[in-house]
């Protein structure tokens, strides 16, 4: 008996066997299809496998419709002619070698490479329901998890859950914004598996990187495809560099009051640093840009870093100029033996660009505006 | 780091929590990790055989207290149980993906009965072969880094996403030694008319000085200064990047304005744009936010130049990414669905508002306090008033809700505003009579409706038949006509009802009323009410005052003590000299009458069903 048994049992174990060896081969061949480098081909697990597979049809269907829209042939060969400079100089060199088709994707990679090295962030391609159904390769810079590993996922599996309500807000799309291309601007915090020295670590281990996200809807040709978002990713900088004239940093405490103002707004502004100490900026700014500067306050006690966008702040003795923030909050410092100073409270530092000059400078938008006009 | 150790082909058992991160797992058996204790993942070289023995040994230590056989037989089945869920979620996993391919492959999709995992697989080969073979190739050439998206594509949704176009302009003199053309879609110039050119000439005036000071070379110009938001101070920078043509360079970010034509397509003369062009207005300006980074090629690089005495020096350029700003306000997307406006109010059941919530004001323009007292009929559109007045009945006398249809509601500046209600009217289970009705108030956003400035309800308009002139009402100004007339619809329909209660129960006296003027007014308004009432009956009026027209309203009550006193015949009602009591006998022979009333009636039952306020 227990030998029929046995007998019965290897003979399935043996079909099993066989039936695994098979699939893996069709998975196998799956993953060679996809246009992947080998070293990440050869990490990919089966769910992977099917996970980029989705994501590549997907893109394909999603871009199917614009085969017409895309760059006119014309451009490449000025491309070459006037490119200038040495990281295009290898192209000169190889670009007339290789047929027109060849030298035009050399180029258009090198381009869009810039394009995201300069822009700082990755590109997301995000449907409707919130998969990442195409992230840009560099993505690893800033979440520290591959493009392989992430592609196909949803992104509130990565986001914070309380921006989770703010991101399905921003999915939702009608027929007419999807087709004319609705934008889309705003920040959420996503997991980022960096350590502080740049290395990828455990996504257990991960902290939270802020990102500003602006794109547009897309126009979906084809009518199986999902409509989606077309966003760039930007985490907001912790640091600035600065130039003189035509930005100033401020200081506030959690409700945005001033605390602190560097010299320069006295000649963008006309204020002095002094009297606006202890003022909010809700003060300071024009009445319809009180939605832009709440939201912008909001985001920064959520997410400790906001831009603004642009609004209007006053200028002191009529008519204001526009303006852009680029905010974050900063934690409290306590001092210390290896920081002595001043104990520096949980605080919000802003960076202000100034972006016009100073409009209708007769206006008087606040009775503020007019006392500094009239009686000083 | 790598995705982890997998092997492509083997048959893996993914660590499933671990996967659920996105992250390809690690080598070795999956584990219970989430049902025991946890146990740290660092980085990834840990053995598998340790990771087990330290697993069950954690295991151990739990077991301590039980038998050997007993420990045997436990580990295994604390080792197994959590397995087979997590199994389970993996193959649910599995499956869940299995089904999105298929729903994603177009040969899948006309089949009646689920395909099995294989055959979806091997039809997903075959998708992706021919996807493959439809492109242009794009993918066979492999001497370049392969991507998942061909570049072109890429590129054109990165345009899309992001409204840019990348500059690069030599910093000495500003010259545009390369822009994408891209520009085209957002300065609406060719990249032909701006290759070459100096950028200041596309510079906002004003803003010139703002990018010249941007363009000034990281090694000339020292003074920039780093902010460093982890601690807010200014942190200078000490030394001068050294640039070499490979680095990046010193970051820039900068708003400038530059002018974008507004004549789309492409302008032959390149000479004939901004420089002779002297009338700033055919320009407009969109403002750009500009990023880069500086970078500087040793000049005997440069072949284009062909000038072959070029002194070597560094050519720096600042190349970067110019995106259009959005104007993006900051309210929340129209598809949110927000509550149409809705206000509560509360009348008295002649229609006299005695609550309005506040939010009415930001509909109605009036303040609550405004409105307090008035009648509502007062505010409503005399084309509505008819089917508002039946919906008012209808209200007191069911115990249900009432919509209403919509109608206009004046507001305070005299235009209308389109709402709905839903009515329904507030019953004292003591007294069983109604106390108030209330009303919940949708604001229905149409077109605004005609702006009639003054109620012309006592007007010259034709009136619905039931709506009579004017009974004067002793004690008020004719000044008021026509509000009062308006107002009086009310309190007709409320006497009505109270009526109604006088003929199935006593006057109470005690029986409360939401307001006591008009419980005083009552009895005096009654056979007014009657009058004009009758006088509803048959449209000559009349107006007459005297009392002999009074009826009982007993008499009245005998055709119609069901409570629908637009039926009853009124001219049969006799009031007992109402109007001039002023002690209780009159009172009670008010009583006296409706008791005799009853008696005619016959219905013995009424008697218990008699309120007697004691």
């Amino acid at each position: 008996m227990t030998a029929d048994k046995e007998k019965r049992r290897a003979i399935s174990r043996e079909a099993a066997r066989r039936r695994r060896r098979v699939e893996s081969d069709v998975f196998g061949d799956l993953s060679q299809l996809l246009p992947l480098q080998p070293s990440v081909r050869a990490n990919l697990d089966k769910p992977s496998v099917i996970r980029l597979t989705l994501s590549y049809i997907r893109m394909h269907t999603l871009l199917k419709g614009s085969a017409g829209l895309k760059a006119q042939t014309s451009h490449t060969v000025r491309y070459g002619q006037v490119l200038e400079g040495g990281e295009e100089r290898q192209m000169h060199d190889g670009g007339r070698d290789k047929e027109e088709k060849g030298t035009e994707e050399v180029e258009v990679s090198e381009e869009t490479n810039m394009y995201l090295r300069i822009m700082e962030g990755f590109l997301m391609v995000l449907s409707t329901e919130g998969d990442m159904i195409y992230l840009s390769d560099n993505v690893s810079k800033y979440m520290g998890l591959t493009q392989a590993e992430l592609m196909g996922h949803n992104i509130f599996e990565f986001t914070h859950p309380c921006d989770h309500e703010e991101i399905r807000n921003n999915l939702r799309l009608t027929a007419e914004q999807v087709w004319s291309g609705a934008k889309r601007d705003f920040v959420m915090r996503i997991k980022s598996a960096l350590t502080h020295r740049g290395r990828s670590a455990n996504l257990k281990s991960a902290t939270w990187k802020v990102l500003h996200c602006q794109g547009r809807a897309k126009v979906c040709v084809t009518p199986s495809s999902v409509s989606c978002l077309l966003l760039t990713c930007q985490p907001l900088p912790l640091s600035h560099t600065l130039l003189s004239t035509h930005t100033f940093t401020s200081q506030h405490s959690m409700d945005m009051r001033f605390t602190y103002c560097d010299q320069r707004v006295t000649l963008l502004l006309g204020y002095s640093p002094q009297e606006l100490l202890g003022r909010s900026i809700y003060d300071l700014c024009h009445t319809l840009d009180i939605k832009c500067l709440t939201k912008n306050h909001l985001n920064l006690c959520l997410k400790s870093q906001s831009v603004s966008g642009q609004y209007r702040m006053l200028v002191r003795g009529g008519g204001y100029v526009w303006v852009e923030s680029h905010s974050a909050v900063i934690p409290s410092v306590k001092p210390s033996k290896s920081r002595p100073g001043a104990h520096q409270p949980l605080c919000i530092l802003c960076v202000t660009y100034v972006l016009s000059g100073v409009e209708e400078p007769s206006l008087q938008l606040s009775l503020d505006q007019t006392l500094n006009r009239y009686l000083s | 780091m790598s995705a982890g150790g997998s092997e492509g082909t083997a048959d893996r058992t993914a660590d499933p929590a671990a996967e659920e991160k996105g992250q390809a797992s690690q080598a070795g058996p999956s584990l219970p990790a989430v049902e025991l204790p946890r146990k740290r993942k660092g980085v990834v070289e840990e053995k598998s055989d340790t990771h087990v023995q330290q697993s069950i040994d954690f295991q151990m230590e739990d077991e301590l207290s039980r038998s050997e056989a007993e420990d045997q037989q436990v580990k295994m089945k604390c080792f197994r149980e959590p397995h087979r869920q997590i199994e389970k979620r993996r193959r649910d996993k599995m499956n869940n993906l299995i089904d999105e391919l298929s729903a994603m492959i177009p040969a899948c999709q006309p089949m009646a009965r689920k395909l099995d995992k294989l055959t979806v697989l091997r039809k997903a080969v075959q998708h992706l072969k021919a996807l493959k073979a439809g492109t242009s190739g794009a993918f066979s050439d492999t001497t370049y880094k392969p991507s998942i998206l061909p570049h072109d594509d890429l590129r054109h949704l990165l345009l899309r996403a992001a409204d840019s176009f990348l500059l690069v302009v030599s910093c000495d003199r500003a010259k545009i030694l390369f822009i994408s053309e891209s520009v085209s879609k957002i300065l609406n110039f060719s990249r032909l008319e701006l290759t070459g050119q100096s950028l200041f000439d596309f510079i906002h005036p004003k803003d010139i000085n703002k990018v010249k000071e941007q363009l000034s070379s990281s090694e000339l110009f020292p003074r920039q200064r780093l902010i460093d938001a982890a601690t807010g101070a200014q942190v200078p920078a000490d030394t001068p990047v050294r640039v070499s043509h490979l680095s990046t360079g010193a970051r820039r970010s900068f708003f400038c304005r530059m002018k974008h034509s507004r004549v789309t397509g492409k302008h032959e003369d390149k000479r004939s744009l901004p420089s002779t062009s002297k009338k700033k207005d055919t320009y407009r300006y969109c403002t750009l936010h500009c990023t880069g980074y500086m970078r500087s090629w040793p000049s005997s690089q440069l072949d284009s130049e062909g000038d072959a005495e070029k002194e070597p020096s560094n050519l720096t350029c600042l190349v970067m990414v110019c995106r259009l700003h959005p104007h993006v306000s900051h309210h929340p997307s129209k598809d949110i669905n927000v509550k149409p406006t809705e206000f509560v109010t509360r009348c008295a059941i002649d229609g006299k508002f005695i609550y309005v919530d506040q939010q009415a004001t930001t509909v109605i323009g009036f303040l609550p306090q405004e409105v307090l007292g008035t009648s509502c009929y007062e505010y409503f559109h005399q084309d509505d008033l008819q089917h508002l007045a039946e919906k008012h009945r209808q209200v007191l006398r069911n115990k249900e809700k009432i919509e209403t249809q919509c109608y206009k509601f004046k507001t305070k500046y005299g235009s209308y505003v389109s709402l709905q209600s839903q009515w329904f009217s507030f019953t004292n289970p003591w007294t069983k009579e109604v106390e108030f009705i209330v009303s919940l108030n949708r604001v229905i956003s149409r077109g605004p409706g005609h702006t009639k400035d003054e109620e012309e309800a006592g007007g010259s308009k034709a009136l619905q038949e039931d709506i009579k002139q004017i009974p004067v009402i002793p004690g008020l100004s004719s000044g008021l006509g026509p509000m009062i007339y308006a107002g009086s619809i009310g309190t007709q329909i409320a006497n009505e009802l109270i009526d109604s209660y006088r003929m199935n129960s006593s006057p109470s006296s005690g029986s409360s009323s939401p307001f006591g003027t008009a419980q005083e007014k009552c009895p005096l308004v009654s056979p007014k009410t009657s009058r004009s009432a009758s006088s509803r009956e048959d449209t000559a009026g009349s107006s007459s005052q005297s009392q002999s027209d009074s009826k009982t309203t007993a008499g009245g009550a005998a055709s119609g003590s069901t409570g629908e006193p637009s039926q009853l015949d009124l001219d049969n009602m006799v009031v007992p000299g109402l109007s001039s009591f002023s002690n209780d006998e009159a009172a009670m022979a008010v009583i006296m009458s409706l008791l005799e009333t009853d008696v005619n009636m016959g219905q013995s039952g009424d008697f218990e069903d008699l309120h007697w306020p004691f």
